[in-house]
């Protein structure tokens, strides 16, 4: 379990350019979960991945994580980053090593595990990307896009991360590229039974696969609920700057212009249920 | 971690001396500087300590953080001051056992200190109240009667203003690369010099190629606007000396000559 008790993080303090990123959060997330994170540019998403990660420390405010509160003195840091695994955004530009192979197994050797359980672990990693075998003994370098940051993403995934957090995996890839690894990540939820957070401003990447979301607004949460019911407050969201999934938007016209369609509709699938349901009638 | 880096940053104003043209201010920091070692005297000092307090003043920027720019250079300062008091010979002032301190020891030692301070003081006004843009504007003027000689004055100007624009892009770059190896478990901390200088390796690497990423791709960015170097460019702002300018030149051959007064006064009595 993952606890924020007012968090709050201020950059540049006392500067010119003092800016609070995030202010007063208070936020629970239960393990297990797969929780989406929205919400426009500056709204204080990735300062609040951060400070999860325990990469950055709260200006104020306690995050426990499990039990354990990062940054308190009986707290070892290292050993809960191995716990919380981290893709930041445009996680490609990080790779360095020599041969792919190397580079996903610069997490696992960090943790100092033998040699066959590293070679366990960069393996399954790099399957459950989909990476081919032949490409390990490559060069990170010499790959596309989609690939490089498939690498990344395998990265962080062979420290087998309890809770996993992906800052906008899918900016500037192409939308086979985009569904690709949104499937991909859909996938180790279910089969790791890890925690996942997703942090995107893209309402239709969210809408398909999280149960949980929490939507940011000024450095504040927003809202905090079922995916079903944050899209019930389509008005809402769209006067945060937020746009809904089109076929909520959709749904939002065809029930003003009379057709007695439930709220909360956000995908196809279940649109395609409803609009049959009501036609049936 | 790199945020609260003051040296070389530039604080947004529009007091009187953010608003002298960056010509004025940075043949103020020539001349001021040159001043600073020409002193011979704590009356010198005292004249200059009094002018540079006026320009902090005037030009709003809280005194907390103009001395901030002070902090990196604390231990060289430190180390001056100890080499040069106790390596200096004259008359003896305190001798005890191998360690002595002269009289000439203890002057030399302050004005090491002094001179140190306002080096950084006078030289953090110039790039604390001059955008980088401005900066590079005033030398690429102050350099082109050089042209004749062959001395390529806009291009070392572009190169410093491109240089000068990348580097908090390249320090944010660092931090963002420094957070992911950390998120993935490296340690920069721990272990010996060896160790440590190996544990950089995994930040240089993808530092390097974004640096040369980023440059190749500024280089494609300035052949599309066909920029073609300095020759029959025109600039969107002209400098111009204002009125201003003028006062500016005024308080500063007041100080000159104040300082002057002090080193003749300096040789008649002894302070």
């Amino acid at each position: 379990m993952i606890k924020l008790t007012d968090v709050s993080y201020t950059y540049m303090t006392g500067g010119p350019f003092e800016k609070a990123a995030v202010s007063d959060v208070n936020l629970t997330l239960n393990n297990g979960d797969f929780i989406g994170l929205m919400g426009h540019t500056g709204s204080g998403k990735s300062t609040l991945i951060q400070m999860i990660a325990g990469l950055i420390k709260p200006t104020s405010g306690t995050i426990e994580i499990d039990g354990q509160t990062l940054h308190s003195k009986d707290c070892n840091m290292r050993k809960i980053r191995f716990k919380t695994g981290l893709v930041m955004q445009y996680p490609e530009y990080q790779l360095f090593e020599e041969t792919v192979f190397k580079d996903i197994a610069f997490g696992p050797s960090n943790m100092q595990l033998p040699d066959e359980d590293i070679k366990r672990r960069v393996e399954f990693a790099a399957d459950l990307v989909g990476l081919a075998p032949e490409i390990l003994e490559k060069s990170p370098f010499e790959l596309s896009g989609g690939q490089k940051r498939r690498v990344a993403i395998a990265g962080v995934l062979a420290m087998e991360p309890q809770l996993l957090i992906l800052d906008e995996p899918t900016a500037g890839l192409d939308p086979a590229g985009r569904d690709e690894i949104l499937c991909k990540i859909k996938d180790m939820h279910r089969r790791l039974g890890i925690t996942v957070i997703l942090v995107s401003h893209s309402m239709e990447d969210l809408a398909n696969i999280t149960n949980r979301i929490v939507v940011m607004n000024h450095g504040r949460v927003a809202m905090h609920d079922k995916t079903s019911e944050i899209f019930k407050k389509s008005e809402e969201l769209q006067k945060m700057g937020l746009a809904v999934p089109q076929i909520t938007e959709i749904c939002e016209k065809l029930r003003a212009a009379g057709l007695p369609l439930s709220e909360g509709i956000y995908t196809v699938e279940m649109a395609k249920a409803e609009i049959e349901k009501v036609l049936k009638k | 971690m790199f945020k609260d880096i003051t040296l070389g940053q530039y604080f947004p104003g529009h007091s009187f001396i953010h608003r002298l043209d960056p010509r004025t201010k940075i043949l103020a920091v020539i001349i001021y500087i040159t001043s600073i070692f020409c002193i011979k005297s704590f009356l010198g000092y005292a004249v200059l300590a009094a002018f540079t307090v006026l320009c902090v003043l005037s030009s709003k920027i809280p005194f907390k953080f103009v001395l901030k720019g002070l902090k990196p250079i604390m231990i060289f300062v430190i180390i001056t001051a100890i080499f040069n008091l106790f390596l200096t010979d004259g008359k003896i002032l305190v001798r005890w056992s191998f360690i002595t301190i002269t009289y000439e020891g203890v002057r030399l030692a302050i004005f090491m200190v002094l001179r140190l301070f306002f080096l950084v003081l006078g030289t953090s006004i110039l790039t604390l109240t001059t955008s980088p843009i401005a900066l590079t504007d005033g030398i690429e003027y102050l350099l082109s009667p050089l042209k004749k000689v062959g001395v390529p004055a806009h291009e070392l100007a572009m190169m410093m203003t491109i240089a000068l624009r990348f580097v908090p892009t390249l320090l944010e770059e660092t931090d963002k690369i420094i957070k992911a190896q950390t998120a993935r478990g490296a340690d920069f901390e721990s272990g010996n010099l060896i160790n440590r200088a190996k544990a950089m390796i995994p930040i240089l690497i993808p530092l390097f190629i974004s640096a040369f990423r980023r440059a190749d791709d500024l280089a494609v960015a300035m052949e599309c606007r066909c920029y073609r170097g300095g020759e029959n460019r025109t600039r969107l702002r002209e400098l111009k000396m204002k009125k201003g300018d003028v006062f500016g030149w005024f308080a500063l051959v007041c100080l000159v000559g104040l300082i002057v007064l002090a080193n003749v006064a300096y040789g008649r009595i002894n302070i």
